[in-house]
């Protein structure tokens, strides 16, 4: 049997990967590089949201950056308040905007679990609802696609808009950083970067236990053949909303970790690019496999900080024809690669299916129906 | 006026101006819906490039003018002919290997988008350009309290000249029946000996071509940059899928956001007035998914 | 006591009229084999008994419940399990998997979502592997078996759902002969607990199981009874099996 199919082997993979990048701090001082790591963290998050979703969905979601952006302006908003208190409770750029009063939808952000639980709720519940009336009504495949991208575009242009309560394009960059009780957490600390990359740990079990239970495999199927699931009993619709929200839920906590790693938030985040750049990363790391996101993220990320801004554009352009190629010819991804290699070496040391019937938990969670 | 006494801001000159602005929306939108309706109603195809070929039809005017100094009147059939073959290349050398993918073909085109943006931002730069345009086309027309840009009027009247005249090429010509065919089911077409490969072929690129008629007139609308297909393309797409595909569809839905956008915005401003639409767009979708004229669906 | 009844079921797609007053009842455990000339709505009565299009009128009472015009899957779930007239599988996944999604006990989404294993399923399993004889193939992905295989893999997957009434349309199209004379077998051991109503145009296969033949045309109900008296029918030999030369 194909190594890369074998579950054990998986599991070690991600056991391996995040032990790594759990020991980087101890040989990187550098703090300002640990921090641009952790963002790199984020944007794995990121991208293990699109695989969910678009992978092993099969539903292609262009504006992920909703949820991302929703939970960043959630958090950017419950750090600004931390910043403020009764004697001056206008952040200043609402007084530059003359406004007199703290607007409603700011007045919970005082409170900062209220404020990190809304910055969480209130994207989970914009996926649900959105992701609802469009698979209620059977919308799917491009459309959904299309649609997701027109609803991206409404909020950036909403937030944008609305300059005295949201800092229009300047966006809203909190002056200190995060204060969880007395815990101050220092984004350019191994503090932050362990948080995050808990976080993305976190995620990344569940996504995977999520891929590859009863739940997963229905997915996987509405992915084949939608129609063919309604028959066998399933309300398709919900199971699509599930997993839209849960990936819509996934990119909320990334959106939140940003923030803390950046302190800033600006209608940006709702840009088309930064949401396609996402796909970019599952589909070429792979966006049937989660580990192939993850890396792919890192990847290119990684190679765009190290060519700089200087060769930006070239950069995108050759990303754009490479990412062309790998939808032509590699829709598995370059963690597809790696697949057929490990084919081609098993089936040359003569390797041997493994024929067994039996149902128990245990080779349930060791079975990898996606990859 | 028993209207105006509604509400108090209400101005009855000024609303009639809205709808007329509306109507020119709506011809701009569906300008820019054209060439990707007719590509995704021929063949299935999501083509994420579409903003940059209207991008490129605007870049392929502005250099015929400042380079080979052609006349405006003359940039415009020949961007068509220019993006045109761009769209040929690319069908020829991409999109037919994607055709039973829906989805790759949508990132895959969205690929491109991204190459050709690049691309010409690597070599145009991202500062903006201008085209210039008779005197006669900046001018405004005045008539009682209405008031117009003549460039406005003329991109309302070509959008219904290329309306009448995709109708007469799909409903009229030899062509048009192939097409048709092949949308209704492309074996069947095939084997009634219609080549579904050259159809394909020839509605992209004539899908390109006049997104590039439309990117020379929003030259003249707006300025040139590398980035101005993204503004127009999510309209586009809208109205395609509000109008379900077809061109009657994309007529009516264009119609009908156009208008709808610029009544919004005479109560409120223009970008809340794109969420409001976008919003009521998903409503819509909710009751009727298939989008305003669909094609009847596929039996199992 | 009837188990299934169409009343009066009609369709029609803008002014075409596809299903014309359509009537029928049906007992429990017997074997009904629909059958009728292209076009006479057999596959689009389906469409209609599992939700698939709503009719324009008429109704459809499945258990004494009225089931007219619900979703799919809630029709799926009061018992009815269908199987497409173009084999439908999910070709991704393995044969194994395809069978576990089959197993619809707990629907919920959210309650799957961590559930990795189905009460029961093994035993469902096994006694559906001895009826299709897939056993060999479990661990295959299901876009590679031949075409009689997949057939027989949707068929394993109806019996799974385990349900009261199945639909098939078209079950043996594409098999060899022997293939079609176990399809006969497994269909004549199930009636003993189930209800079928099969679509098909092989004549011969219809003789071999049909506890009683439905023969539709135009949309509507043509005759009905035991196979003997269908094929003795004047009407039934005009419109149907006169044009196919079968009888």
């Amino acid at each position: 049997m194909n190594l890369y199919h074998r579950p054990g082997a998986q599991w070690l993979a991600y056991l391996v990967f995040y032990v790594v990048l759990a020991a980087v701090p101890f040989v990187v001082s550098d703090n300002f590089l640990l921090n641009q790591l952790s963002t790199y963290g984020v944007f794995a998050m990121l991208a293990l949201s699109i695989s969910l979703c678009w992978g092993f969905g099969g539903i292609l979601n262009l504006g992920q950056g909703i949820p991302f952006g929703l939970g960043a302006y959630g958090m950017a908003m419950t750090m600004q308040m931390q910043s403020q208190d009764a004697s001056n409770p206008m952040p200043p750029f609402m007084l530059n905007n003359s406004l007199d009063r703290l607007p409603l939808f700011w007045v919970p952000f005082w409170n900062t679990g209220v404020g990190i639980t809304l910055a969480l709720v209130v994207p989970t519940l914009f996926c649900a609802i959105f992701g609802w009336l469009m698979f209620r009504a059977r919308v799917s495949g491009p459309f959904f696609a299309i649609m997701t991208l027109a609803m991206l575009s409404a909020w950036g242009t909403l937030i944008l808009d609305i300059q005295p309560y949201t800092n229009g394009v300047n966006g809203i960059t909190p002056p200190a950083p995060l204060k969880l009780g007395e815990i101050v957490v220092d984004p350019y600390s191994p503090a932050a970067y362990w948080t995050v990359l808990a976080l993305l740990v976190l995620a990344t079990v569940v996504a995977k236990l999520m891929t590859l239970s009863r739940f997963g495999l229905v997915v996987q199927s509405v992915r084949n053949d939608a129609e063919r699931v309604r028959f066998l009993g399933y309300n398709v619709a919900g199971y699509e909303t599930a997993i839209y929200t849960i990936s819509g839920f996934f990119a909320a906590v990334a959106g939140c970790c940003w923030v803390m790693l950046t302190q800033y938030v600006s209608p940006a985040q709702f840009d088309t690019t930064f949401s396609l750049s996402m796909v970019i990363w599952a589909g070429i790391g792979g966006r049937m496999s989660l580990m192939g996101a993850i890396l792919g993220a890192f990847l290119i990320q990684g190679a765009q900080s190290y060519l700089g801004d200087a060769f930006l554009n070239t950069w995108l352009l050759i990303l754009g024809g490479f990412f062309i190629l790998v939808v032509r010819f590699l829709p598995k991804g370059l963690i597809g690669l790696v697949e057929s290699a490990l084919g081609r070496l098993s089936s040359s040391t003569g390797g041997k299916t493994d024929g067994n019937g039996v149902s128990s938990i245990r080779s349930r969670l060791l079975q990898q129906p996606g990859e | 006026m028993a209207v105006g006494s509604f509400f108090t801001s209400f101005d009855l000159s000024a609303f009639i101006n809205a709808l007329i602005l509306g109507i020119s929306i709506a011809s701009i939108w569906l300008i820019a819906a054209l060439g990707l309706t007719i590509i995704y109603g021929a063949a299935g195809v999501i083509n994420m490039a579409h903003g940059e070929f209207i991008m490129l039809g605007a870049y392929s005017s502005y250099m015929l003018q400042s380079f080979l100094g052609f006349p405006f009147v003359l940039c415009v059939p020949a961007s068509f002919l220019i993006v045109a073959l761009v769209g040929l290349v690319l069908e020829r050398g991409l999109i037919r290997y994607l055709y039973k993918r829906p989805l790759d073909t949508l990132l895959a085109t969205f690929g491109v988008s991204l190459v050709l943006m690049q691309g010409v931002r690597l070599i145009f730069g991202s500062d903006p350009k201008y085209l210039a345009v008779p005197p006669i086309f900046s001018s405004n027309i005045q008539f009682s309290f209405v008031n117009i840009s003549v460039f406005r009027v003329v991109v309302l009247l070509v959008t219904l000249g290329i309306v009448t005249g995709l109708w007469a090429l799909f409903y009229r010509t030899r062509f048009g029946v192939q097409v048709r065919a092949v949308m209704q089911d492309k074996e069947m077409a095939a084997s009634f000996g219609v080549n579904a490969d050259r159809v394909y072929m020839l509605t992209f690129a004539l899908g390109a071509g006049l997104a590039g008629v439309a990117g020379s007139l929003f030259g003249v609308l707006n300025i040139v940059l590398p980035t101005m297909g993204a503004s127009y393309v999510v309209q586009a797409f809208l109205v395609v899928v509000v109008g379900g595909g077809t061109l009657a569809g994309s007529v009516a839905a264009g119609g009908a956001t156009g208008e709808l956008q610029s009544i919004f915005a005479y109560f409120t401003n223009d970008t809340f007035a794109r969420f409001l639409l976008f919003v009521l767009i998903v409503v819509f979708l909710r009751i009727r998914p298939q989008g305003l004229f669909a094609p009847s669906a596929k039996r199992r | 006591m009837s188990f299934l009844e169409i009343r009066n079921l009609c369709k029609s797609f803008d002014t075409v009229s596809v299903i014309n007053d359509f009537s029928i009842e049906l007992v429990e455990q017997t074997l009904c084999c629909l059958v009728g000339p292209n076009g006479a709505g057999k596959t689009t009565t389906m469409d209609l008994v599992t939700g698939r299009q709503k009719p324009t009128s008429g109704q459809i009472i499945f258990c004494d419940d009225d089931i007219t015009g619900l979703d799919e899957h809630e029709i799926a779930r009061r018992g009815i399990g269908r199987k497409f007239q173009v084999p439908a599988v999910f070709r991704d996944l393995t044969v194994r998997q395809n069978l576990e999604v089959a197993y619809s006990r707990s629907t919920h989404p959210l309650k799957n979502l961590f559930r990795f294993r189905a009460p029961g399923f093994a035993d469902k399993l096994d006694e559906v592997l001895s009826v299709t004889g897939l056993g060999g193939r479990l661990n295959i992905e299901a876009g590679i078996l031949s075409h009689g295989e997949t057939q027989w893999l949707e068929i394993g997957m109806v019996l799974m759902q385990n349900p009261r009434l199945l639909l098939l349309d078209e079950p043996v199209a594409g098999m060899t002969e022997s293939e079609i004379d176990k399809t006969a077998e497994i269909f004549n051991n199930l009636k003993r607990t189930n209800s079928l109503v099969v679509v098909e145009h092989d004549m011969a296969f219809v003789r071999q199981i049909a506890d009683v033949v439905t023969v539709m045309h135009m949309g509507s109900l043509l005759a009905q009874g035991p196979i003997s008296e269908i094929e003795a029918n004047e009407r039934v030999r005009e419109v149907y099996l006169g044009e196919t030369g079968e009888a």
